[in-house]
């Protein structure tokens, strides 16, 4: 009995000494594996952004495109993020929405900063959007709807017309992450704005604005179709925050936000 | 890992041949089941409850089949879903993954070895008993 009992041990720490040995070899770069990821995201990004830059009117207003990226970059250097990834666009658009596309483009709708009250709901929003990117879940989401495979055929042409393209990066922006994916962004986002010193409680609130109003104001049912929950989602932020109580800044003066509005409206 | 033993006696040819069949039964089912690990175990199931009461050579080498099976099937099954997860849900290809099935492979391979090496010699009539499995049979397997 207690040679089989030693005989039984050996053979299961053989088995895991040979997995753990195994694992100290870098598979992934091994067989390109993330190259390969790496390079159809990059491609799929740049494939996505043409067909919404045909499509949509992206805003070339330099105090717009300034006062939205001072906003970024000051998340970015907060929570050393390398500021070059994430490729902001701002669309004329009234729907109140933003989404993220593979390979870093961040794409924000005018009518998602003409409706957030203050400049803490609009980089809470950002926020959340940039930790979609961080996180990887973009890919992560492609790649369960649509699977690698046909992901890379359509990078390399062989399986990528207009239309199943322009299916996809509608998919993208009008579906929604799974819950979990959605509740890990979250809070991502509220790290990102406590690390910057930013108050995170206008976030929560633009979610309970976005429960409580979605019947009313047809613009809110967009962000709203792709960030189911919200009220749900409002209260875990706010319960996360009262853990973490830290000094606020100004992410943007009220009178920078106000004219950014006003040039948005007059576009 | 492979012990060739004298048995307590001499196996006929017909108990001969249905032991090693029980080793070929798992063999086949395996080429023929790969993707699904429970395959091959319920393929040596059947066959050894079909032998149970049969001689004891035989019962002998359809129980050490159906054993190796059996921890196989842990570590396939495991590799099995794993890679079902990373198809269809979030999980990514990463080296512990790559590691694992590395592994698995590792030892399915030496199973596959040792399991037409014994096929044959049990063909013969010459007793074989696996590391581990042969003391758990003998164990089980009483005459």
């Amino acid at each position: 009995m207690k040679k089989l009992l030693i005989q039984g041990t050996v053979s299961i720490v053989l088995f895991f000494a040979t997995w753990l040995a195994l694992m100290q070899i870098n598979w992934v770069k091994v067989f390109k594996i993330q190259k390969v990821t790496d390079h159809t995201e990059r491609k799929l990004g740049d494939l996505f952004w043409k067909l919404y830059h045909k499509s949509e009117k992206e805003s070339n207003n330099p105090f717009i495109i300034n006062s939205v990226d001072s906003i970024v970059t000051k998340i970015c250097d907060a929570n050393k993020i390398q500021r070059q990834t994430i490729k902001v666009h701002v669309i004329m658009k009234d729907e109140i929405n933003a989404f993220a596309l593979p390979n870093g483009h961040l794409i924000v709708y005018s009518g998602l900063i003409l409706n957030s009250a203050n400049p803490e709901e609009l980089t809470g929003v950002i926020c959340h959007e940039i930790a979609h990117i961080q996180l990887n879940h973009v890919m992560k989401k492609l790649i369960k709807e649509i699977g690698l495979s046909t992901l890379v055929s359509i990078t390399t042409g062989s399986r990528g017309s207009t239309a199943s393209v322009k299916k996809i990066a509608e998919m993208l922006s009008s579906t929604a992450f799974d819950r979990g994916l959605e509740k890990e962004a979250d809070m991502k986002a509220v790290d990102y704005l406590i690390k910057a010193k930013i108050n995170p409680n206008p976030f929560a609130n633009f979610l309970y604005k976005l429960s409580d109003e979605k019947g009313n104001i047809p613009q809110y049912l967009n962000w709203m179709s792709t960030h189911p929950d919200s009220k749900e989602r409002a209260s875990y932020i706010v319960e996360y925050c009262k853990k973490n109580k830290v000094t606020h800044q100004i992410v943007l003066s009220e009178k920078t936000f106000e004219k950014l509005k006003e040039q948005l409206n007059a576009e | 890992m492979i012990n060739v033993s004298k048995f307590i006696y001499t196996p006929g040819e017909d108990e001969s041949e249905k032991a090693s069949n029980s080793y070929l039964m798992s063999l086949i089912a395996f080429i023929v089941g790969l993707p699904l690990p429970i395959v091959n175990l319920i393929a040596t199931l059947i066959f050894y409850l079909g032998n149970r009461n049969g001689r004891y050579f035989v019962r002998w080498h359809c129980t050490q089949a159906l054993l190796s099976q059996l921890s196989m099937l842990f570590v396939n099954s495991f590799g099995f879903w794993w890679t079902v997860s990373i198809i269809f849900t979030q999980e990514t290809v990463t080296n512990s993954f790559v590691a694992y099935i590395f592994s698995a492979l590792i030892f399915n391979l030496i199973e596959f070895v040792a399991t037409i090496y014994t096929a044959i010699q049990t063909r013969k009539g010459i007793h074989v008993e696996w590391w581990f499995y042969g003391n758990l049979t003998n164990l089980l397997c009483k005459p």
